[in-house]
């Protein structure tokens, strides 16, 4: 269950410009869910890597633009949403396409993990993954904003600039689709 | 408020969930199944390390963000 959404962080206390510690703060309690939230919008490791670094390039020069408003994770989701779209679309003329996760899902098991674990693991993310591909872009989208726990129906709508109420409408729907979707891949 | 009107929307959602196709066996719904799924993901160390790199490069990000031709202009 999603507990309540945090104010802005206190390493945003700086006016204008992150300090160090600030900004390494700011990237090691939000950076892994900017990395997922890429790597299943994309389906795609390296261009994950390459947006959350992107994305935390453009946080740290564009501090000056945070509004206190709203949370320093939900202008970090803004700023990935918006990037994501943006390399989506330039990528799609192109159509390059892939599915390279397997190396995510490699190192994602743990050393002790056995191999059927790993496997275990490995095969569920690859479901996921190939859920998410079957889905629209919209439906996709909100699946992932909504798994995160720390952002509330209101942060989502603000971010996909939507209702609420048309939020939690297409999220009833988006999750039934997944989980028809998610049993045809088995 | 918004919430609890969550979390009440979520827990509807598992209980029909329950009655219906489940995402996962060991998951109610596609929630619980893609929050598993974010824990499971190891962050690539080398994002932290470009990133290090390359805010080091920069300049310190200024308050006024004004473009160099209106400063050339003088508007």
């Amino acid at each position: 269950m999603n507990p309540p959404a945090t104010g802005p962080s206190p390493v945003v206390a700086a006016p204008n410009q992150w300090s160090a510690p600030e900004f390494a703060s700011l990237y090691e309690e939000h950076s892994r869910a900017i990395f997922y939230l890429a790597l299943r919008f994309f389906g795609d490791e390296q261009k994950a890597e390459d947006a959350t670094h992107d994305v935390f390039l453009k946080a740290f020069q564009r501090m000056e633009q945070f509004r206190h408003d709203a949370s320093v994770r939900t202008w970090l989701y803004r700023i990935a949403i918006n990037h994501c779209q943006n390399l989506r679309q330039s990528w799609h003329s192109r159509n390059v396409h892939s599915n390279a996760d397997d190396s995510v899902w490699e190192n994602s098991a743990a050393k002790t993990d056995s191999p059927l674990r790993v496997l275990e693991t490995k095969e569920l993310g690859q479901r996921i993954q190939k859920t998410l591909d079957s889905l629209s872009e919209e439906y996709r989208l909100l699946l992932l904003l909504v798994a995160d726990e720390e952002l509330s129906y209101e942060e989502i709508a603000t971010l996909v600039g939507q209702s609420a109420d048309a939020v939690r409408g297409k999220l009833h729907r988006a999750r039934k689709t997944f989980a028809v979707h998610f049993e045809q891949t088995a | 408020m918004k919430h609890q009107a969550k979390l009440s929307q979520q827990q509807q959602h598992i209980e029909t969930n329950q009655s219906q196709s489940q995402a996962g066996q060991d998951f109610a719904n596609s929630d619980e199944l893609l929050r598993f799924d974010a824990t499971q993901i190891t962050m690539p160390p080398k994002i932290a390390e470009r990133l290090k790199q390359s805010v080091g490069i920069l300049p310190p990000p200024t308050a006024s963000a004004r473009p160099w031709w209106k400063n050339l202009l003088g508007q």
